[in-house]
């Protein structure tokens, strides 16, 4: 008994740190933001003038605040479009990288690149000059005589030069792609290939379902992501989501809200549904596997 | 893998959960003793502030007189770009940590001064420990919120629609003046157009900026803020988009995609500095900073109409923290700040020209840079014409300021009708004032 204890104490202390980490950075704030949620809080004024409002934050959301609505379509738009459009190059390149080259490695490299780079503001600034009236794309587009646009300028546009952004980025799920095509038992491809079947066929019949668990992961965690894009809109749009709302994305509105507005109560409410909106998304999409994803030990 | 999907959703989360949470163990205390100002034991101020390298540069070396003044106190100096300035300043402030000296302007300080955040002054004011005597009386008093004094006036400034004077020789055309009216300025805009055969469009839109709206109202014998509404009726926004409407119809202003580079307030996208309009609706004492950036000769005159509409405006104030332990010796650096004539004459016209009159009057006779005169004379010829200042703006001026930026740029894309943007800009304005 004495023994199991002191191993519980000693399991416990080497968890410590990340328990630490649990309570006071995530599950402790997320309990405070619950409670402020349901509460006028501005950040600045005194505790003495907390108010509890009841669901009135919640409320305005759907009732109440046309920016709010627009923010919801622009980041369902952009994670409709960016994501597929992610892991369809994703697996492209991953199904031109996957044979026996030499120069596999470098370009493997290459192509993972621009993830590594991933959500930094520099990139995104980069990006806000080259999609700019005089930037690197008009100047391409203008070798075949098309006079491009301001395109983070345009409404119509803005959005767009976001999802190119996000696309470029593809090289984390490429790897995991790469990974999961070196899986698929090279005896399937033979076995068809003596049987006649075209490339087409190999990969409908073969590499897809092979492949679909980790299209399946891929899936779930790049949806999550898209959803929680910010930084490229934060700088593109130099923080105000414009012009005219049209790069306003969830995160970025939830973040003026509580800290260019000074309404944090209402931020945190707009936390809450975001949360329980992506746990809903996720679980929508899980439950759609079991439609099309093949486990190789299930028979 | 929903562990995954959970730990994702919560990492930003956390991050403004850790700004919320900070506050509950900071907020308390810090109302009981003050260290005596007289007292010689070693204290160290923050100071935090916006601005460019140069104004950085002359705060530093301000601060550093007062150190040689009085040994003991050191500063530790915050300063960056005023792209999230106040993002900063808000986590700060909410964690219990705000500076003990902050540079504010009168867009916020209603915001900081309406919660709590700033030290009323008054009493200092009342006990001269804070000598506002020389100041103009406008001019302090516009530092006031609720009756209380929130924040110190740096310097007095006021809109200035800054020109490409290089330009209007170079084409012939008469300059701008001060007083001409808004369609004297677009038909002027439209000559500029045509006679620079299309290059340069003649002035900058400033349907989505505040400080031009406030002007044209005024001017109008109205407010854009009556107490906690928008002073406006929905006729009067509709019109004001309509004349701007207008100005791009007849290529007098540029289209939508440009005038929103400079909505976003970046001195250097400012349409005089890129050179994609002649005009640009900035601050009067910006024009020593949009020089620098420009090859052209820039001249500075009024917002077009009446120029009584302008008043003693404060360009920034200094706004001491009621969290501060500090206070009393951060009062005393800040009417050291304001009041000495050294610090004037290395500042010049960056902050606003000095509000202590005699201090501004030293500065203007030891000005040798030719955009600084032009400065100072602009703001000594219009100071006579000074009507009655309004109150400072709102709490909620924030939220309203980036509303109108909204709505005015859905009419210059096309995407609202002026009604349906006077309408909506209304609605949510009042919205943001009133609560």
């Amino acid at each position: 008994m004495a023994v199991r204890r002191r191993e519980g104490i000693a399991g416990y202390t080497f968890l410590s740190p990340w328990l630490l980490g649990l309570f006071g950075i995530t599950a402790i704030p997320m309990i405070g933001s619950l409670i402020l949620s349901f509460t006028n809080y501005d950040l600045l004024s005194p505790w003495s003038e907390l108010e509890w409002v009841g669901v009135r934050n919640y409320a305005r959301m759907f009732a109440d605040d046309p920016h709010y609505v627009e923010a919801v379509i622009v980041t369902v738009v952009f994670a409709l479009v960016a994501v597929p459009l992610k892991l369809g190059a994703a697996l492209g390149v991953a199904l031109l990288l996957n044979r026996n080259s030499r120069a596999n490695g470098l370009f493997r490299g290459l192509f993972y690149l621009p993830s590594l780079l991933g959500g930094s503001v520099a990139l995104a600034l980069v990006w806000r000059a080259m999609w700019s009236k005089d930037g690197a794309v008009n100047g391409f587009l203008g070798l075949f005589g098309i006079e491009g646009m301001n395109w983070i300028n345009e409404p119509d546009w803005a959005l767009s030069t976001l999802v190119v952004l996000a696309v470029w980025q593809f090289g984390a799920p490429m790897v995991i792609f790469l990974a999961g095509l070196k899986q698929i038992p090279a005896e399937l491809y033979e076995a068809a290939s003596v049987d006649g079947a075209s490339r087409a066929r190999l990969f409908w019949h073969i590499t897809l379902p092979g492949l679909s668990p980790v299209i399946f992961f891929n899936l779930v965690l790049e949806t999550i992501n898209g959803f929680q894009g910010f930084t490229s809109a934060y700088v593109v749009s130099g923080g105000t989501g414009g012009p005219v709302d049209s790069t306003l994305m969830y995160t970025l509105y939830l973040y003026q809200a509580g800290f260019t507005d000074y309404e944090m109560g209402y931020a945190s409410a707009m936390a809450w549904v975001f949360l329980i909106a992506i746990a809903v998304i996720t679980a929508i999409v899980f439950s759609t596997g079991k439609f099309w994803v093949h486990y190789g030990d299930q028979s | 893998m929903h562990r995954a999907a959970t730990s994702h959703v919560t990492t930003r989360r956390s991050l403004l959960l850790a700004a919320l949470a900070a506050p509950v163990l900071a907020a308390c205390g810090t109302e009981g003793s003050q260290a005596e100002p007289e007292s010689t034991a070693p204290v160290e101020l923050s100071v935090f502030w916006w601005g460019a390298e140069a104004r950085a540069k002359a705060t530093e070396e301000a601060l550093k007189l007062y150190t040689a003044k009085y040994p003991f106190v050191t500063f530790k100096t915050t300063w960056q770009g005023n792209q999230g300035y106040y993002d900063k300043l808000a986590t700060m402030a909410a964690g219990g940590n705000a500076p003990d000296i902050f540079q504010i302007d009168d867009g916020a300080l209603s915001e900081y001064g309406e919660r709590g955040v700033t030290l009323d002054l008054t009493p200092y004011k009342a006990n001269g420990k804070l000598d506002v005597s020389k100041f103009p009386e406008s001019l302090w008093k516009y530092g006031e919120v609720d009756g209380k004094l929130a924040g110190v006036p740096t310097g007095e400034n006021t809109p200035g629609m800054i020109y490409n004077k290089q330009l209007c020789a170079d084409l012939g055309v008469p300059e701008p003046t001060t007083g001409m009216s808004w369609d004297a300025l677009i038909s002027w805009g439209e000559q500029i157009y045509t006679k620079s055969g299309g290059k340069v469009f003649g002035t900058m839109d400033p349907s989505a900026d505040y400080k031009a709206l406030w002007m044209w109202l005024r001017q109008q014998g109205k407010e854009l803020y009556k107490g906690k509404a928008i002073g406006a009726s929905k006729e009067d926004l509709v019109a004001w988009f309509k004349l701007w409407q207008g100005a791009r119809d007849r290529k007098a202003a540029p289209s939508a995609d440009i005038i929103h580079e400079a909505n976003g307030g970046d001195v250097t996208k400012q349409l005089v500095v890129t050179g994609k309009a002649a005009t640009s609706f900035l601050w009067a004492n910006q024009i020593t900073e949009v020089q620098k950036l420009s090859k052209q000769a820039l001249g500075v005159v009024a917002y077009p109409g009446n120029p009584s509409a302008q008043w003693a405006r404060a360009a920034l104030y200094f706004s001491i923290a009621r969290s501060s332990t500090k206070r009393d010796r951060a009062v005393d650096v800040v009417n050291f700040l304001v009041n000495s004539p050294e610090v004037g004459k290395l500042w010049g016209a960056d902050r606003g020209l000095s509000a202590n009159l005699d201090v501004r009057k030293a500065v203007a006779d030891g000005l040798t840079d030719a955009t600084q005169k032009t400065a100072f004379a602009f703001e000594t010829d219009l100071a006579p014409k000074f009507g009655q200042a309004p109150p400072v703006p709102p709490k909620g001026h924030v939220k309203a300021r980036a509303l109108l930026i909204t709505h005015a740029e859905s009419v210059q894309y096309g995407k609202a009708t002026p009604e349906a943007a006077a309408e909506a800009y209304l609605k949510e304005a009042n919205a943001a004032i009133a609560s």
